[in-house]
């Protein structure tokens, strides 16, 4: 199962924000599907916890959600974004590339380059 | 903004108990349902496809416990489940529960009477928009009249003085002048028949509700032109009781005219409920513009300018409301500087010296939000005692709620543990235990806010010392209401805190295997004293702090009583009358008095009348310096000296002694050589051991000098007040006056109930002056008994909250040494089995009882001396540390605690060995 990475709740959350941006309304099994496939095998196990951060999220405005037909033809709980729920996500994702900016300078920086 | 919206989402999912466990439900099935799907077309057997599709689900039961904690609040639906829990906990012992919530009630409910009180009277701004920007130029803590000069901080403005400061200032968006004293006149209505009952006048400026920023509810308020036309604004704005009362609410009201005096008036407006004047305690019935001053004051002039500074009449509070930005402090010094012009302009009759005091005068400018009292002074530091008593009560009920939860929580330690062993942690336990302390506590409060109503009515009737209560608006406000629950929730875990302790500390395996003795739980933890007793001794120790606390009040009030007034205060009416208020100006008055006084004289039940100028216990005094031929002024101390004008017969009339020479009598008027008599403090000051008859006194007064001859000593009298030290003091006849005497209180010395006879002495008034009221009608012994009324309530209420607390203590000690002694049963049972003699068990139980009360009393004693000096200030003739307040109480507190541990101590002599041994 190779190396498994503790999600968490808030990296989960964007994860969700960034699906629903890109590939519009899903289902639960849906969202888990795709953040499966593009992250391997972090999120292979649990894949339960998706929807107490998704009732969150809804609670929070940034998602709003609906009774749908799935690809088997049942009922399915879609998920779509909301406008706070885009303006969040641009935020949020402006947080997490400068997090991330400043971790990967740390990261690079070598002995030499503070003498 | 999410935080808030999220919030409320759970909230509302609380609230309602709702749980989407229906829709999850539904999601996690067709979640499955298509992990399976995609599993088989990977190739996965059906069995297997779906197992996997679980596997990668992860825990169902634990995504779903995550999923209704997202869902709800689970802190607050704990919280309920807790008090469901405790709810029903409670119900289930309903004795201990109705014990519980009656002692907590008593002690909630005192609390928050008090607090009412003290909430108007010390707290509550006035109903009125952004008090916080208001401030008094005046003292708010003054009331009356003042005439003549004294330097210093004014307490009233006169009305010259007021209108120059309205014109000339920069901090105030506008400034409000108030007569700080309102008269009580009868008021008759147009329409309605009967004669008219009193009511209270206020007389205020044109600006007065615009500045206080009140909107009448109907109708409209004064504007600043009444002002300007004196004695031709016949208007008035009634408040809402007078409203109700006297119109029956009766919405047509405007228009209808009120007749006051000579005048009627115009009903313009009518105030809203809440709004009762600026002055707390004293809530007019109606308002009339200042400029109608001499209607409703006839034959004086308040008004105008006073030729002669020295006579100038002080009598408005004046309110500003400040500028925005304008500090207290800025305007304070603004103001004073206009002030000091105004005095300036008036300085030039005078003399240097003179000038120099005048100039000599401030306005203080203090915050004014909270409306103008005289119940402030003294009645504040007694309101502050009497809070501080309550407090200590609920203290004293807490300790015993809490013992009682103690035993309680010993007989649940069964359940608790079974709780322990199914899985609730120590702080979950904690929580549950409190929770019940506070619901229990929160009970209590709403039972005490139903005794406080109640317990507020008697209070203001005890504090007025008359049949009318002071009207004092204690409504239940959100203050109030916030403290209630306050003091509940503390409380609640003050009490609850050594239970929910002992509950989070249960150990498991000894209660469940019953091994632990359930009573040893106290006296098992070897060293350490038992909360339980340690509450005890707490408990005496506060309580003897009350009950020393109500003997020192009940001494001093004992002292107060007791106090020679001077003269006999059975069987004397006085009253007020003002022929120059109904049209007799000088010599007219003065016959009107002569006549009055024969007329009296002749009533049935009358043995002698007589009048005087300032009168008896009403509040006003004269004193002015005074010097004494042949004797040296003494360098120290002033020539000032109190003094009062006096009609014939004065003093055999009142009983006030006279020691040599002869009493003031109807040869004494006129124009002849002008008498006087001092009092024995002034003679002794003055002329030591010599006879003082025949000298010759100079008195200085605002009227110039005057001269008497001293015709006789009289013995010293109390003349304002029951605390009042010897005071020199002087008697000239009313008839051959000082200044004027157009004004004068009456005096009637009754050979029966004077009481029974006001009628007659009504009609013979009337028989006079067919329009001249008489004003305050009174005896002597109802004007002393008011005179002392704060002293009264100081004392019945701690004279009732020392025994209560002594009640709480002892109902605490028979609980506490009860429980003892059911604990110990086998061990008494083995002594007595051994030989004991039952005298000696029964010492045993008592001698215990006898150290924790002592105990008690040795850590109350530094108490009661802090106590005491803090309540110093209001006790009259005894000492702080008075023994026999001391002793009297500590004997008290023995004596009753040893009654309540008697009968646990019996119960320990009479245990049947037999009994006892197989027990256990």
């Amino acid at each position: 199962m190779g190396h498994k990475v503790d999600v968490q709740q808030g990296t989960l959350a964007l994860m969700i924000l960034k699906t629903l941006e890109v590939l519009g309304p899903l289902h639960g099994y849906g969202i888990a599907r795709r953040i499966e496939q593009i992250s391997g095998d972090v999120l292979a196990v649990n894949q339960g916890t998706l929807y107490p951060v998704l009732l969150r999220l809804e609670q929070e405005g940034a998602i709003a959600s609906e009774w749908g037909a799935s690809e088997n033809n049942r009922r399915a709980r879609f998920y779509r974004l909301t406008r706070a729920g885009q303006k969040l996500l641009q935020a949020e994702t402006r947080d997490w590339e400068q997090t991330a900016a400043i971790i990967g300078r740390f990261f690079r920086v070598k002995a030499k380059d503070f003498s | 903004m999410r935080r808030l919206e999220r919030f409320l989402a759970r909230l509302r999912n609380s609230a309602l108990r709702r749980r989407d466990d229906k829709r999850l439900q539904e999601e996690i099935e067709e979640h499955l349902a298509l992990q399976t799907a995609d599993n088989l077309r990977a190739g996965f057997p059906p069995s297997e496809a779906r197992r996997q599709a679980l596997l990668k689900f992860g825990a169902v039961e634990a995504i779903r416990e995550e999923y209704w904690a997202e869902g709800g609040l689970a802190f607050l639906e704990t919280l309920l489940q807790d008090v469901r829990f405790g709810w029903r906990s409670l119900r289930k012992s309903p004795g201990f529960t109705a014990v519980a919530v009656l002692t907590l009630a008593l002690g909630i409910g005192a609390n928050t009477a008090i607090f009412s009180v003290v909430n108007s009277v010390l707290i509550r701004n006035l109903p009125v928009r952004d008090p916080q920007q208001l401030v008094f130029l005046t003292n708010p803590d003054a009331q009356g009249m003042e005439q003549g000069f004294g330097d210093g901080d004014r307490d009233f403005l006169t009305y010259p003085e007021f209108q120059e400061l309205s014109h000339n200032n920069q901090v105030l968006l506008g400034l409000a002048a108030s007569a700080s004293e309102g008269p009580q006149l009868s008021v008759e209505i147009d329409g309605q028949s009967g004669e008219g009952t009193p009511a209270r006048i206020s007389l205020v400026s044109g600006s007065y509700f615009s500045v206080l920023g009140v909107d009448p509810i109907l109708g409209r308020a004064f504007t600043s032109d009444v002002d300007t036309m004196r004695d031709a604004s016949p208007i008035a704005v009634i408040s809402y009781s007078f409203w109700h009362g006297r119109f029956g609410g009766d919405s047509a009201v405007l228009g209808r005219k009120i007749r006051i005096r000579d005048t009627s008036y115009d009903v313009i407006g009518v105030t809203p409920s809440q709004f009762n004047g600026e002055t707390v305690g004293l809530s007019p019935d109606i308002w009339v513009p200042l400029s109608m001053q001499s209607e409703v004051y006839p034959g004086r002039d308040y008004l105008s300018l006073e030729p002669k500074p020295f006579h100038k009449i002080e009598w408005l509070q004046a309110i500003g409301r400040l500028k925005p930005g304008v500090s207290v402090a800025q305007a304070k010094v603004s103001i004073n500087v206009a002030f000091q012009q105004i005095l300036q302009s008036q300085t030039a009759p005078m003399s240097g010296e003179e000038r120099r005091m005048f100039l000599n005068q401030h306005l203080a400018v203090v915050e004014g939000g909270r409306g103008a009292s005289t119940l402030r002074g003294d009645f504040s530091k007694a309101l502050q005692i009497l809070m501080a008593l309550v407090g200590l009560i609920l203290l004293i009920a807490c300790a015993n709620v809490a013992n009682i939860l103690l035993a309680r929580s010993a007989a649940r330690q069964r359940e608790l543990a079974v709780r322990v062993a199914m899985g609730a942690g120590a702080s979950r336990l904690f929580r549950q235990v409190l929770t019940e302390s506070v619901l229990l506590a929160t009970i209590g409060a709403a039972f005490g806010l139903l005794l406080a109503h109640w317990a507020d009515a008697a209070l203001l009737r005890l504090v007025a010392g008359g049949p009318n209560p002071v009207p004092l608006d204690v409504h239940l406000d959100s203050r109030i209401l916030a403290f209630t629950l306050g003091v509940a929730v503390l409380s609640g875990i003050l009490f609850g805190l050594a239970p929910a302790l002992r509950a989070a500390r249960i150990d498991l395996s000894s209660v469940l295997k019953g091994t632990s003795r359930s009573i040893a739980s106290s006296g098992s933890q070897a060293g350490r004293v038992p909360v339980g007793k340690t509450l005890v001794v707490a408990q005496v120790a506060l309580s003897l702090l009350l009950l020393v606390v109500a003997g020192l009040f009940l001494r001093s009030f004992q002292n107060l009583a007791a106090v020679q007034i001077g003269y006999d205060s059975d069987h004397l009416l006085l009253f007020g009358v003002s022929p120059l208020s109904s049209g007799f100006k000088g010599p007219r008055a003065a016959q009107l008095l002569k006549d009055i006084i024969e007329r009296l004289d002749a009533v049935p039940g009358v043995r002698s009348a007589s009048l005087m100028d300032n009168g008896l216990f009403g509040g006003g005094d004269s004193n002015s310096d005074i010097f004494v031929e042949g004797a040296k002024p003494k360098a120290v101390e002033t020539p000032a000296s109190r003094w009062d004008m006096v009609g014939p017969n004065f003093f055999s009339t009142t009983g006030i002694p006279i020691l040599y020479g002869r009493e003031i009598g109807p040869q004494d008027g006129g124009n002849s050589q002008r008498v006087g008599l001092l009092n024995q403090t002034a003679a002794h000051y003055y002329f030591g051991d010599a006879n003082p008859v025949g000298s010759r006194i100079r008195v200085k007064t605002t009227v110039g000098p005057s001269d008497f001859v001293v015709i006789g000593v009289v013995g010293d009298s109390k003349h304002g007040s029951v605390r009042e030290k010897p005071q020199r003091r002087f008697y000239i006849p009313f008839f051959n006056p000082i200044g004027d005497a157009s004004s004068a209180n009456v005096l009637v010395r009754t050979s029966g109930d004077p009481a029974t006879i006001v009628s007659a002495i009504r009609a013979a008034v009337k028989q006079m002056a067919a329009n001249l009221p008489l004003i305050e009608v009174q005896t002597m012994n109802q004007r002393v008994s008011q005179s002392l009324a704060t002293d009264r309530t100081i004392t019945k209420l701690s004279g009732v909250f020392g025994p209560l607390a002594m009640i709480l203590v002892c109902i605490g000690l028979y609980g506490i040494m009860s429980y003892a002694v059911s604990g110990r049963t086998s061990e008494f049972g083995i002594r007595i089995a051994l030989g004991a003699q039952r005298g000696s068990v029964l010492w045993l139980i008592l001698r215990e009882s006898l150290l924790l009360m002592l105990v008690g009393v040795a850590i109350g004693l530094p108490l009661i001396f802090g106590a005491g000096k803090w309540i110093s200030s209001l006790l009259f003739g005894v000492k702080p540390a008075d023994p026999t307040a001391l002793a009297l109480a500590t004997a008290l507190m023995l004596a009753t605690g040893i009654l309540a541990c008697y009968i646990p101590a019996r119960r320990a002599m009479r245990v049947n060995p037999i009994v006892a041994l197989r027990y256990e």
